[in-house]
């Protein structure tokens, strides 16, 4: 008995100095994407969006002088992020990364990003205004911009059409349709809640702002007016009991969005991939309409998401990964394939002509949905800013808003808590905050 | 693992080692245990010391900004700050609370459990002990994260089978009230780590000798008397073993909560356990707050640790 032990514990001691020492050269090598001897410059790329390590398959085809690595990672939000942070800081991060707008900044605040401003500066017309500056603080670049987030009102064609509703124009419409589906059936809701960025979106349509920067100082506006209006009007359904109470994303979404237990998706543009691959029993009923408005007449749309390929800190080929990020948001059949794999919509302004753009969706009916969005994405406001620290801001608000929708406390409250929790962090790292 | 190791390991007793090193000449005394050693010294070293070290040293620094903090922070030397910050924070303190309680509960229901299956597998008239032995530890062979899932899909209002069951009744378990939801959390890890504990205490009813029990039957001691005199007190010291491995898990419950987080309808706060907390400084760039955050847990389960060694020791002597 002894001695078999021994040596199993002898065997996974050198296995385990083995994964360490193949740990050691591992980050030697990838992380800081060094001039390899034959003058290739190597860029290695940490992302989760389906279809990107095509594109830099095709990538390294077309450019014999730059080896581009990518590398799978969980998608931000679900520890990405995270692991793209600590990669900074243990100074073996990659070149590039996949970073939503909305966490640019606070990678930016925490000093993990390099300024490619050198090189990117000349291809500032390409891209849509607002998509620019969510890459860029003042005269930094911090990657390059590939998709912007526009939102519109995914909703079930024949479950609207079978009551005799037509898509609400605003959301006073949109409150009686939910009370129609609910009466309908018990079981069917109009719509799942919504967390952090997605209840963003909807902030964002009503001009209701969550951060500002005055001065040398921000400003922190969760709990204003204008967000207590949104907050109001969604805790009204939730009295009603008319939201399910399904989390988006979750087994139990997707199947209410192929029977019809949930009515409607307020949600952006690449809502429309993760609709179409995750209920794929919706195919033929869903269809895309613009967002519903605050007041009858207005043309106002929120956005939601969008990314970025940022160039991190210690990258030792700035100008291949530049070049990188550059041909991937602008190349007309890379891009196509994202379009078709992650149904993201172009920030660069040369391909929104793209054919996958325009062309009929048999999942959406035969719809041409990129042409609705086409449409929300001029409505959207670009006056929105992320904050410094998203990513502890939007755990904070889950906090409150997951409570909320499960009817225990209100969306006022959870804004309330998230804008005083945030304020403290930032006070406590020697932030200024005014107002 | 480790348990495994540690038990068996402590029965036969180290006494043909040192004779082997004299038969032999006088460099591979010394040069062959450290052979030995060193994959693990270098190891522990690396992997272990060197983390606690780094994490204690860097969670007296405080984190500063200016301005919009645009410019990357500045660590400033602030022994004490970290440390104030942590034990003033309402959601930390109630973090270490929380686990506190869960500990109080859960360990010694899950131990009783372990030590009643043990003693059932290992009693005369048991059969299938193979089978029920694979049962009971299999369990633990699935990784705690997709017991989690299996588990989170189980407690969802939307799909939960037992809500489902219970529903004509006029029933439902509220696995997801802010009263409920520590021991719904509980109850996956009772789930996951009580066949783990029995193999533990299993193997320790192993060694105990078969005279001893023989001796006790052939004067009329029946099986719950055997079970009570003799095998309980002969497997104490795997009782404790499993017991400060359990307060120490406890302490660190991070998977099953992180996973329930999202379908919990916000019962669980991205705070709910110490570790959780210290994930939510780090997720807001704060890493030595959350270093200092860890460094106190680290000195309640040693502390804890120590006391529950100690009371146990002394009442052994006793």
């Amino acid at each position: 008995m002894k001695k078999p032990m021994t040596r199993t514990v002898t065997m996974t001691g050198a296995l385990a100095l083995g994964l360490v020492l193949a740990g050691c050269s591992d980050t030697g090598s990838s992380a800081t994407g060094a001039t390899g001897g034959g003058g290739k410059a190597t860029v290695t790329f940490w992302g989760w969006a389906p279809g990107y390590e095509d594109a830099v398959k095709a990538f390294n085809d077309g450019h014999p002088d730059i080896q581009v690595t990518y590398q799978q990672v969980q998608p931000g939000a679900k520890g990405g992020y995270q692991k793209l942070l600590n990669a900074v800081q243990a100074g073996n991060a990659p070149c590039l990364a996949q970073l939503g707008y909305e966490t640019l900044p606070s990678f930016a605040a925490q000093g993990a990003l390099q300024d490619v401003a050198r090189y990117a500066t000349a291809a500032k017309d390409e891209f849509q205004q607002a998509a620019w500056k969510a890459v860029s603080l003042g005269d930094a670049v911090y990657g390059a911009p590939v998709d912007t987030g526009p939102m519109a009102l995914f909703y079930n064609k024949e479950l609207f059409d079978s009551l005799g509703l037509k898509p609400p124009a605003t959301w006073e419409e949109y409150r009686t349709a939910a009370e129609k589906i609910h009466a309908s059936d018990p079981d069917r809701y109009i719509s799942s809640p919504y967390m952090d960025y997605d209840y963003a979106g909807l902030a964002w349509q009503a001009g209701a702002g969550w951060f500002g920067v005055d001065g040398d100082s921000w400003k922190v506006t969760l709990n204003s007016e204008a967000n207590k209006k949104v907050a109001d009007y969604w805790q009204g359904l939730i009295g009603k009991g008319l939201i399910s109470g399904a989390p988006m994303y979750d087994q139990a979404w997707y199947g209410g969005l192929g029977d019809g237990g949930i009515a409607t998706v307020v949600g952006a543009v690449w809502q429309a991939g993760v609709i179409k691959s995750g209920a794929k029993d919706g195919s033929g009923k869903w269809a895309v309409a613009p967002m519903p408005q605050w007041s009858a007449g207005e043309a106002k749309a929120g956005n939601a998401g969008g990314s970025s390929t940022a160039v991190l800190k210690g990258c030792k080929t700035p100008e291949a990964a530049w070049k990188f990020a550059h041909w991937m948001s602008t190349d007309r059949d890379a891009y196509g394939t994202l379009v078709d794999k992650a149904a993201l919509y172009p920030a660069a302004k040369a391909l929104l002509d793209l054919p996958q753009l325009t062309a009929d969706d048999p999942y959406f009916g035969g719809q041409k949905i990129y042409k609705v969005f086409a449409e929300e994405s001029a409505k959207v406001d670009t006056g929105w800013t992320w904050g410094p620290i998203m990513t502890k801001t939007t755990a904070d608000l889950n906090d409150g808003l997951g409570r909320a929708w499960a009817g225990k406390g209100t969306i006022t409250d959870a804004l309330r808590a998230a804008q005083e929790k945030t304020v403290a962090e930032l006070n406590g790292q020697g932030l200024k905050v005014s107002g | 693992m480790t348990g495994l190791t540690t038990v068996t390991a402590t029965a036969p007793g180290p006494r043909a080692v040192p004779r082997h090193g004299e038969g032999s000449g006088a460099p591979p005394r010394w040069r062959t245990p450290l052979l030995f050693c060193g994959p693990f010294a270098v190891l522990f070293l690396a992997m272990y010391v060197a983390p606690i070290v780094y994490a204690a040293v860097s969670s007296l620094f405080a984190v500063r900004r200016s301005g919009l903090g645009l410019a990357p922070p500045v660590k400033v030397f602030d022994p004490l700050g970290n440390y104030v910050q942590a034990l003033g924070d309402k959601a930390f303190v109630a973090s270490l609370g929380r686990v506190a309680l869960f500990g109080v509960v859960q360990v010694p229901v899950m131990l009783v459990l372990a030590l009643g299956l043990a003693l059932l597998i290992d009693s005369r008239s048991a059969r299938g002990k193979g089978l029920f032995r694979l049962a009971g530890f299999l369990p633990y062979a699935v990784p705690g994260v997709s017991a989690a899932l299996v588990w989170s899909f189980m407690y969802s209002p939307q799909s939960s089978p037992v809500n489902h069951l219970l529903r004509p009744l006029g029933l439902g378990i509220p696995f997801f009230d802010d009263g409920t939801v520590l021991w719904s959390v509980a109850n996956i890890v009772t789930w996951s780590w009580t066949g783990y504990n029995m193999i533990i205490i299993y193997a320790a009813l192993q060694s105990i000798p078969a005279e001893v029990l023989e001796a006790a039957r052939m004067d009329g001691a029946s099986a719950l008397r055997i079970a009570w005199n003799i095998k309980i007190p002969a497997v104490r010291g795997a009782i404790v073993l499993t017991a400060v491995f359990s307060i120490i898990g406890s302490a660190q419950l991070f998977n099953e909560p992180t996973v329930l987080q999202p379908i919990s309808g916000g019962a669980v706060p991205s705070t709910f356990t110490p570790i959780m907390s210290a994930q939510a400084a780090v997720a807001a760039g704060n890493y030595p707050y959350a270093a200092a955050q860890s460094v106190i847990l680290a000195v309640l389960v040693g502390a804890v640790s120590l006391a529950f060694f100690t009371l146990t020791g002394r009442r052994a002597k006793a």
